[in-house]
């Protein structure tokens, strides 16, 4: 009798697993379709003068709070107190930051202004975060915030003064602000390849030099945009820019100097240096079989 | 639901029209100047090749030669003369008739 019960139990209990799986995936499909509708339906804006729900805000602020926490956690900040290093760092965040997030007694820009999310006010960020988070979010950014990654931009220590400055940012009067922002250096020089210059930072760097709002690019995900000519099959390409033999070397020199190459181009100078240039036109090539093969029609 | 994620942003606007071009014309004019032989061209048979750049989604192209603005009456004058309009380029004047550049154009604003 007993065995009866267990099998009887058994049995129940993996009815009643099945039923809750079956409903689990029921779920996820219901959910998809009304997903699916809801997007198709064209209802969901797109505008930035409409703001989010809060708790929409509130789910992707404390998202990003620990995705930062956990991406920063191996990294280590070096000594900030340098007054030398505070002062590049202004130098930094006059030229760069203080057009989307203000600074003492300075208001954002216009772009700014019309922003969804509103750039924050660093002097809260300065406070509230550890100096390895606001290096994290500086070099890497953030998507889809308008937030831009710099670490193509700025060199390393560049990034951390700008830290560094932060870290002084909320003790500045209006005056303090605009008397040391009159007399601050330049901000520094970017460096070269952030890491070795492995054909994996290919794709990177055309979109870090926003190759792809004008380029559909095999491997770089992006709008399918036709401003350029798309740039499947580079290594078949027998000219580049109608004029110049498509070689490595002149597909380098194209990318840094277009306008030397072709007077007039649409393409502009997008101040590549050289490591970058090469690395770029190194993934073109390996994207495609040098020799056409014959195929049929289409 | 993919097919037409995927479809998005096309046809939202009406292609140029290219006054007195006949797309088919354009088409077979295409396939007898063999156009392939620098080009790859959606919906054309015969030869293709990479010298010049594909044409596909050619009615989204910005630009032509890398300077013009991809407009109808832009377009013909290039196909007619192309070196005319820019010395330096690869593409040759291969001594179309105004009528079957028309066509030309048409076909290729065709490629969505």
């Amino acid at each position: 009798m007993a065995r009866d019960d267990d099998a009887r139990r058994r049995e129940q209990g993996k009815f009643h697993a099945l039923l809750v799986a079956t409903g689990a995936i029921g779920l996820v499909i219901v959910g998809a379709l009304v997903g699916g509708v809801v997007l198709l339906s064209g209802t969901v804006s797109t505008a930035a003068t409409k703001q989010h729900f809060l708790l929409t805000h509130r789910l992707l602020d404390a998202g990003l709070h620990f995705s930062v926490r956990e991406s920063a956690d191996d990294i280590e900040a070096p000594p900030l107190d340098d007054p030398a290093l505070v002062g590049r760092g202004l130098a930094c965040y006059d030229q760069h930051c203080a057009q989307c997030h203000g600074a003492p007694g300075v208001a954002p820009g216009a772009a700014a202004l019309g922003m969804l999310p509103i750039p924050t006010s660093l002097a809260h960020s300065a406070r509230e975060w550890r100096a390895e988070w606001l290096y994290y979010v500086t070099r890497k950014g953030v998507r889809m915030t308008g937030m831009p990654a710099w670490e193509y931009r700025l060199s390393d220590t560049d990034l951390w003064a700008t830290v560094a400055f932060l870290k002084v940012l909320p003790t500045l009067s209006p005056a303090d602000y605009a008397a040391r922002s009159a007399g601050a250096t330049a901000c520094g020089q970017r460096e070269t390849l952030p890491s070795s210059a492995t054909e994996a930072v290919g794709p990177t760097l055309l979109r870090q030099y926003a190759c792809h709002s004008c380029h559909v690019i095999e491997g770089v995900v992006g709008p399918e945009t036709y401003a350029g000519p798309p740039l499947r099959d580079w290594a078949r390409r027998a000219y580049i820019a109608g004029v110049l033999p498509n070689t490595r070397e002149n597909l380098e020199r194209w990318i840094r100097d277009p306008q030397q190459v072709s007077p007039g181009t649409l393409m502009p100078d997008l101040d590549v240096p050289a490591e970058h240039a090469r690395a770029m036109a190194r993934y073109l090539f390996s994207h495609a079989p040098p020799v056409d093969a014959p195929k049929g029609p289409t | 639901m993919a097919a037409s994620i995927a479809a998005v942003g096309c046809g939202a606007v009406d292609p140029p029209r290219v006054p007195g071009g006949n797309a088919e014309r354009g088409r077979a004019t295409i396939e007898r100047l063999e156009c392939g032989a620098c080009h790859v061209i959606p919906g054309v048979r015969g030869v293709r090749s990479h010298v010049g750049p594909p044409l596909d989604h050619f009615r989204q192209r910005a630009y032509l030669a890398g300077r013009f603005a991809n407009t109808p009456e832009v377009l013909v004058r290039w196909l007619v003369d192309p070196p005319r309009m820019k010395p330096d380029t690869a593409m040759p004047a291969v001594g179309l008739t105004e009528t079957e550049a028309r066509d030309i154009a048409a076909y290729l604003y065709g490629l969505e």
